[in-house]
């Protein structure tokens, strides 16, 4: 129970924060996780997980309303992928999971320093 | 712990890279946010119906977007019309806008780095943000240009207002991760100043110095004459009225220091990136009189010759508001209509290539620090201090030191000023106004003695048959000995002493033959008696006014060409624009193929045969075109490369640029657009006997006595080689070296990201084509084509391109292939447009 609320609550802390701009939100509830979480094996997937559906989920209601294809080939020309457009999807989902991932890893890891037994 | 510090310090990367960026990656997080990054470029590329409001708005407005983006804007006061022209230019071009107001105001640096750094320098140093601020000092409060300018910043303003709120600013704002300031009337100018920099900012005197130390003063009056050497098209040729000034002189000499600090000069200035100095100008406009048109109404033609870019320089609109209606496009970031047609009148523009740049050399002395000698005294320069803040380094300070003449540079101990009539106030905004709301000639005129720089041939034709062309802007007079080409001495001798009046300039209003036409050629005869420039700075050689003039001319004399109608249709006037007949090749093919007769290989008899059927037109699949222009370089460089290498003329690197390319590249660009190939061309053609011209081109040291073979042997030479270098470059078979195989055109992103330009694709055209495809690839040529017939009331235009400057918007690229198929689009009215299927309405509300 505590875990699923843990979950929701931090999913939609998460999404609303990447909604009105807080994109770092991901981190920070990564980071709340991997603190109130004793497991690091569950955090850090959890974590990693909450970043990219945080990400995914503005960006796939992207796609549904006006499409994605042309925008993902201009980024991926920009950024020097020729016409790659699944380039800077990866690339854009990757950093919701790394936010995620590296707020629970961090708040694991000073968990264990600070509260060794716990 | 060693977990902690390895979190630790992942944790930190991830986060310095996600908000700050490290290397060429943005800063990802913002960047890449999926609701506030980059990809809301695709919901800005979704246009609908809307209702906007809009502050500073006073009555409601309404802009109709056609399918293809074409925006007709209506408001009830001029007011609002230029607030709305304001607003719909930043909703589609805000990033371009802001692009060109950073280059003007030597701000690039600050969002892109070092890089650019040079550039703001030499902005800063020439300027445009001096002159802008002069200008905007000088509109009286009240007056209607700058209620219109304030207008239209407060419509940019209220979109970047609304962008920055929904998170749908360019996404190129969010890549470089900065926000656009605020739009101001200055910012207007500078994108004004930008362009007139483009146009006709030029160095040619620097060049000249170092052409005339190299070469010597006969050699360069000879081959780099004030006047062309070859048969011209004038417009107006006359009768002129008496000159006050007339500073023709023989070349002079230049010393080693003065060559020197003009080398270094010249040098900074080409390093700097295209587009900052003019090399030259490629445009065609045209009118034809109601009495020689099918339809019974004026005709009128108009292609202006810019760098091709995406987004495209151009903006299509209509601006309808009472006692102001005009159609055609504008330049994002300025108000107003720059070519095209209102109720009664329709104009273009091609520029006019008349020198308004003049170097003086200072006269300086070690006792006198900090000061120059003018007109008998020692005058201290004055200062003017700049920070340039640079992305990803420490800001930089920049102080300019100006003469009476302009900005002032120092190189190698020789201090140079720059006298520009782009840095002198020129109140563009209210010519361009008054224009759009002139309804005859007499008003057209008045609006454009308002108008200083750059210089334009402006074309005029009227719903009452007439037409028009006056060259408007300042054409500089010089005291009598001056010699404008080369720099000249600072104190005082040799200073502007005004410009030529309004009267005397070009100009021609209703010829007798019914046609006037302009193509950057000098504008009128040799008798015309004031100096306006040398053919190097940089008159166009005439190869296309020659051809324009041809064919406007040919067609008005009824039943001679039957390919000709005995009156001119507008459907001429789009196939004169797209014209592909090279004139020069119509004049040197028919002289090589005397000289090949008896004298060439039997192997080269097919590429004989092609260019002997052929039409002279450069069209893709023309293998006589690939022959033709390969042959032409190679005669050239066959010709005048020998004489570089023994004059050590360092700046035109020929080998270089010629080996195995077939393009001209730098070393005409150089010399003047196009100008040695002007001068072989009238030393070729003037073979004795007969000839009193100077003698044809021959090896340094040779023995320079008439030639009695003509140009012959080195033509067949010279064509050896091009069969040589084709079948190398295309194979054995001559038929299948198509033009469009070397030649290709190219539409440049403007933020020089190549991943988003489009091209190359092989196309037709040359540099002496009316459809201008110079350079390979060609990213120069016809930015806008618009054609007016005022019997039939039809008005067509287009330009390559599309409205939007979002890449994933369907607006982007739209027009690309309609203009380069030579297809039009109709121009439509505001009422058309609302009734044609596909439109989309905005209602701006207060």
């Amino acid at each position: 129970m505590r875990l699923a609320t843990i979950v929701v609550a931090g999913f939609a802390v998460s999404v609303v924060g990447v909604l009105v701009g807080a994109w770092w939100a991901p981190f920070t509830v990564g980071l709340v996780i991997g603190i109130v979480e004793r497991k690091p094996r569950l955090a850090i997937p959890l974590g990693a997980g909450i970043g990219l559906a945080a990400w995914l989920l503005p960006l796939g209601s992207a796609q549904l309303h006006y499409g994605l294809g042309a925008a993902a080939r201009s980024l991926a020309e920009i950024m020097g992928f020729g016409k790659q457009g699944a380039i800077p999807v990866v690339l854009t989902l990757m950093v919701g999971v790394l936010l995620g991932l590296c707020g629970a890893w961090l708040g694991s890891a000073g968990r264990k320093v600070i509260a060794p037994t716990t | 712990m060693a977990n902690l510090v390895a979190a630790v310090l992942v944790s930190a990367a991830v986060l310095y890279v996600t908000f700050n960026g490290a290397g060429p990656l943005p800063a990802l997080g913002p960047a890449f946010n999926p609701t506030t990054g980059a990809w809301t470029m695709a919901a800005d590329a979704q246009v609908g119906n809307q209702t906007l409001h809009l502050n500073g708005l006073s009555q409601p407005a309404t802009v109709t977007l056609e399918s293809d983006g074409t925006a007709h804007i209506v408001a009830q006061t001029a007011h609002d019309l230029f607030l709305a022209t304001g607003y719909v230019h930043a909703r589609f071009r805000l990033f371009q806008m802001d692009l060109m107001r950073r280059q003007g105001e030597g701000r690039l640096s600050e969002i892109v780095g070092s890089a650019a750094l040079d550039t703001d320098k030499f902005e800063l140093q020439l300027g445009l943000l001096r002159t802008a601020e002069l200008e905007w000092s000088q509109l009286p409060q009240g007056d209607s240009t700058r209620a219109a300018m304030e207008a239209y910043a407060q419509g940019v303003n209220d979109r970047i207002t609304e962008a920055e709120s929904v998170h749908h600013l360019d996404p190129m704002f969010a890549l470089l991760g900065y926000q656009p300031k605020l739009w101001t009337p200055i910012d207007t100018l500078i994108v004004k100043g930008d362009m007139t920099q483009t146009l006709n900012f030029t160095d040619t005197p620097l060049l000249m110095a170092q052409l005339v130390k190299a070469l010597g003063p006969d050699l360069v009056s000879q081959w780099f004459p004030v006047l062309p050497p070859n048969p011209q098209s004038p417009y107006d040729p006359g009768p002129y009225p008496a000159a006050t000034s007339a500073p023709i002189e023989t070349m002079g000499s230049v010393s080693d220091a003065e060559a020197q600090s003009a080398s270094t000069l010249y040098q900074r200035l080409s390093a700097l990136p295209a587009g900052l100095v003019a090399t030259g100008g490629a445009s065609n406009n045209w009118a034809v009189a109601g009495s020689k048109s099918a339809s019974g109404g004026a005709l009128l033609g108009g292609d202006p010759h810019l760098h091709l870019t995406l987004p495209a320089i151009w903006f299509q609109l209509t601006m309808d508001a009472p006692g102001y209606h005009a159609s055609g496009v504008s330049i994002p970031g300025t108000p107003g209509v720059l070519i095209g047609h209102n109720q009664h009148i329709a104009w273009s523009l091609t520029d006019a290539q008349n020198q308004q740049t003049f170097f003086y050399e200072e006269q300086e002395d070690s006792a006198h620090p900090n000061q120059y000698f003018w007109q008998g005294a020692w005058h201290q320069y004055t200062t003017v201090s700049y920070d340039i803040p640079v992305l990803g380094g420490t800001t930089n300070h920049l102080t300019v030191k100006l003469s009476v003449h302009g900005p002032a540079i120092t190189e190698r101990g020789q201090t140079t000023s720059v006298w520009w009539a782009g840095n002198l106030p020129s109140q563009d905004f209210t010519a361009i106004l008054h224009m759009g709301q002139a309804s005859n000639f007499q008003e057209f005129r008045d609006a454009l003695r308002d108008w200083h720089s750059p210089t334009h041939n402006f074309v005029y034709a009227d719903d009452q048959g007439n037409i028009g062309l006056i060259s408007a802007g300042y054409f500089p007079l010089l005291p009598k000995g001056s010699q404008p080409w080369l720099p000249m001495p600072g104190t005082g001798e040799n200073d502007v002493t005004g410009t030529i009046p309004y009267d005397a300039i070009p100009q021609a209003y209703n010829p007798p033959d019914g046609i006037i036409w302009s193509a950057n050629q000098r504008q009128v005869t040799a008798d015309y008696p004031y100096y306006i420039g040398t053919a190097s700075n940089f008159f166009d050689p005439g190869y296309r006014a020659n051809e324009i003039h041809r064919v406007l001319s040919q067609c008005s004399v009824a039943g001679i060409f039957k390919q000709c109608p005995t009156k001119l249709s507008a459907a001429d006037m789009m196939s004169l624009q797209t014209d592909t007949r090279d004139f020069l090749a119509s004049e040197m093919v028919p002289i090589l193929l005397k000289s090949l007769a008896g004298n060439a290989q039997p192997s080269d008899q097919t590429a004989i045969n092609l260019l002997t059927n052929w039409n002279y037109k450069m069209d893709t699949n023309s293998a006589a075109a690939s022959i033709w222009w390969t042959f032409w370089q190679t005669y050239i460089s066959q010709s005048f490369d020998p004489w570089w290498k023994a004059k050590k003329v360092t700046f035109a690197p020929a080998d270089q640029v010629r080996g195995a390319s077939p393009a001209p590249a730098d070393v005409n660009a150089d010399l003047g657009q196009y100008l040695e190939a002007l001068a072989l061309k009238g030393l070729t053609v003037c073979q004795p006997p007969g000839c009193t011209g100077p003698a044809p081109i021959c090896p340094p040291g040779a023995n320079c006595i008439p030639d009695t073979q003509g140009a012959g042997p080195r033509m067949v030479g010279a064509f050896e080689a091009t069969l040589a270098t084709l079948s190398r470059q295309l194979g054995s078979d001559p038929a299948t070296w198509a033009w469009g195989r070397i030649h290709t055109r190219q539409l440049d992103n403007l933020a020089q990201i190549s991943g988003l330009n489009y091209g190359p694709r092989p196309d037709r055209g040359d540099a002496n084509t009316p459809l201008a495809a110079g350079g390979f690839p060609s990213v120069d040529g016809p930015s806008w084509r618009m054609v007016v017939d005022w019997g039939a009331k039809t008005f067509v235009g287009i330009f390559p391109g599309g409205q939007s400057g979002n890449p994933a918007s369907s607006w982007y690229t739209n027009h690309v292939d309609t203009w380069w198929s030579g297809l039009y689009a109709p121009m439509l009215t505001a009422d058309q447009a609302t009734a044609a299927g596909g439109s989309k309405v905005w209602t701006l509300e207060p």
